[in-house]
């Protein structure tokens, strides 16, 4: 099976601060894979450097085959890859409705001579978007159709994690970057989430995932590929069962003094 | 009509009166505004504007009642609207003052809708609007004097050249922001003015003089408009030129913002890097903006300069560009009506408080600042995008 992403030797610096060190991996198509480790291991990061927001100081990445390396945001998300933010990044002064609109920025075209001349075209243009992004909000859970005329910034803590979700599959991605989106969720609101990308998977076969979580339940839920990271390093990597009884794990995340009680 | 009709949507009927009177009214009031001199009756006049919005701000469901209305019967006040602008000039006679103060109130509507697509849509400073006014009125003057050409000609000649001034401003905001990029547009927009100053081929600290009125369909736009054995001024020819100018203005921000294109630039106006991750080419946009709000500013220092016949420096100072932005941030950013009622009010205001003579620009200050602490965020506030009401 031919890897979708493929990450490479990739290292990022800030300064003297090496966030992500000499990292290698890579996802299959229609996988999940989950990304565990402590605080401040350099997950987010890894989101950052492969979405082109931060460039790495070294290594390589390529994306359904294309180097996407040192590209731009907006040309990777054009070929494929969405995220979310871990401290939800909502258009807050916007309605639901269109932040998922915002989302299919790469999935359509109208220009400004074409919204000034072909009014017509560009009307039917928003009208398709409206109607895909009903459908996308009536496909999570909890009730943001109902919902979708609100500033998303008045939003509860799950609705707003759930509208980032949306607002990603909104540019039909192959690839979907969720971090940490069980954040501010109860119980109850994590069981649907994970229901949520359960079902997403079963509607689209060929979509990956990567997950960061901290929730172990959620991870426990996708635990076919785990992998954890530590001090910028990937420590381990496998099911979620090899993972979670890799003795460099239990230490990361219990310390060293307890690891070794 | 029900007990159970919410007071949010009022029937056709009772939409299309309601907007019929309300238009008029506000006709009407900008027609007293015009007339009214003497200190007692234009402070009058302003009470009641501050307690209009006062009662707006407070009760918040006058504003949803009127807007639903409004836009319950989009022709009615559409075809109202239209009535009301070509009618004024009949009502206003042989009034050249007042004809004049709607020529420039109407012009500066234009630089300020073209202001709005930056500091309203995608929250940019732009302390250079004023510049790209002076380069449309002396590349379109230019043209006329130097090589005859019509005003009709210059007109798209003139925006051509400013839209690639407002590029090269752009390019800067690929990389500063905020703070730097006021200082950049400020320091273009001075620069702007020094070179026309300094120039011998735009004519110096003096200008130019002796730009040719337009004509039309062989209407010279210098002579009165006859107009169904109605003579008006030949200021009604600038007037009506000038509104349809506004239309083309009022059009083109619609459709703009209606577009994807307003949607991006309000998704990098509440986020930039999460405008990026939906895949926005949030620099390309900025620059956009630039081009965009250049292109229209053109527009309207085209027009200016042949009313006016004579243009310098002086015309497209710094301060030009401040007065374009209090507009915008006084009117409403992001909302196109509060926009043109913001640069209508702020033409028109420092004109009627002459009577306060030495005291002018302090209470001008303290008007703006009033009306500010009334209506924090602009008259007519930003609004969030209604999809399929008419369903
Ligand atoms: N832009 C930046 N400049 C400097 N240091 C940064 C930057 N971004 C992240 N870091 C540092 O890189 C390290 C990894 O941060 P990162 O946010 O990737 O951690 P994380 O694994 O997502 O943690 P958490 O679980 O708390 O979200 C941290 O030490 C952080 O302070
Ligand atoms: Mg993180």
């Amino acid at each position: 099976m031919s890897a979708l992403l493929r990450v490479e030797n990739v290292t990022m610096r800030f300064g003297g601060l090496v966030a992500l060190n000499d990292v290698t991996f890579s996802v299959k198509k229609g996988s999940v894979l989950a990304v565990i480790g402590p605080n401040g291991a350099g997950k987010s990061t890894l989101f950052n450097v492969v979405t082109g927001v931060y460039k790495p100081t070294a290594g390589r990445m390529t994306f359904d085959g294309a180097d996407i390396t040192s590209k731009p945001s907006y040309e990777v998300v054009r070929r494929g890859i969405a995220r979310t933010f871990q401290s939800s990044r909502l258009f807050s002064d916007l309605s639901v409705l269109d932040n998922v609109i915002i989302g299919m920025h790469t999935r359509t075209k109208t220009g400004v001579l074409d919204a000034l001349f072909r009014p017509g075209a560009s009307r039917r243009e928003m009208a398709a978007c409206v109607e895909k992004a009903e459908a996308l909000l009536q496909a999570g859970s909890g009730d943001l159709y109902e919902q979708r005329n609100r500033p998303a910034g008045t939003l509860a803590q799950a609705d707003r994690r759930r509208l980032e979700i949306a607002r990603a599959l909104a540019s039909q991605p192959k690839l979907i970057l969720l971090d940490e989106p069980s954040v501010g969720m109860d119980d109850k609101e994590t069981d649907a989430l994970v229901a949520d990308i359960k079902r997403l998977r079963s509607g689209h076969p060929e979509l990956s995932v990567i997950l960061i979580e901290h929730d172990m339940r959620v991870v426990g839920a996708f635990p076919e590929h785990v992998m954890c990271i530590d001090y910028g390093s990937r420590i381990a990597e496998g099911s979620f069962e090899t993972v979670r009884a890799n003795p460099r794990v239990q230490e990361a995340y219990l310390g060293k003094a307890a690891a070794h009680a | 009509m029900g007990l159970s009709a919410s007071p949010a949507a009022p029937g056709a009927a009772a939409a299309a009166a309601f907007t019929i009177l309300s238009q008029l009214c506000g006709a009407a009031f900008l027609y007293v505004l015009l007339k009214a001199d003497g200190s007692w009756q234009v402070m009058g006049l302003l009470a009641l504007l501050g307690v209009g919005f006062f009662l707006l701000e407070r009760f918040p469901g006058i504003g949803e009642f009127i807007t639903a209305s409004l836009t319950r019967v989009p022709l009615v006040t559409a075809a109202t609207a239209a009535i009301i602008v070509l009618g004024f000039p009949f009502v206003v006679g042989s009034n050249t003052y007042i004809l004049h103060l709607l020529i420039v109130a109407q012009l500066y509507a234009v630089l300020a809708l073209a202001l709005n697509f930056q500091l309203g849509s995608a929250n940019i400073p732009n302390f250079a609007t004023g510049a790209s006014y002076g380069i449309g009125a002396y590349v379109s003057a230019l043209l006329a004097l130097n090589f005859g050409m019509s005003f009709w000609l210059t007109l798209p000649i003139a925006a051509l050249a400013a839209t690639l001034f407002g590029f090269i401003i752009g390019i800067p905001s690929m990389r500063t922001r905020d703070t730097y990029l006021a200082l950049v547009t400020i320091a273009f927009g001075v620069v702007v003015q020094q070179l026309l100053n300094n120039f011998d081929w735009t004519g110096g600290p003096n200008g130019l003089v002796g730009i040719p009125a337009p004509s039309l369909f062989g209407h010279s736009f210098a002579s009165p408009l006859q107009v169904f054995g109605w003579k008006l001024p030949s200021q009604a020819n600038f007037y009506y030129l000038a509104a349809a100018l506004v239309v083309v203005a009022v059009v083109t921000a619609q459709r703009l913002h209606g577009s994807r294109i307003g949607l991006a630039w309000n998704a990098l106006r509440a986020d930039e890097i999460a405008a990026k991750a939906q895949g926005i080419n949030v620099a390309w946009y900025k620059v956009l903006a630039f081009a965009v709000d250049a292109f229209l500013a053109a527009f309207a220092g085209t027009i200016y300069a042949f009313y006016v016949s004579y243009i310098s420096p002086d015309n497209f100072t710094f301060l030009v560009s401040v007065t374009i932005m209090t507009m915008v941030i006084v009117g409403g950013m992001d909302n196109i009506f509060g926009v043109i009622v913001g640069a209508f009010l702020l033409t028109i205001l420092p004109e009627k408080l002459r009577a306060f003579s030495d005291y002018r620009l302090l209470f001008f200050g303290v008007v703006v600042i009033g009306f500010l602490m009334i209506r924090p965020q602009g008259l007519f506030p930003q609004r969030l995008r209604q999809y399929g009401v008419h369903r």
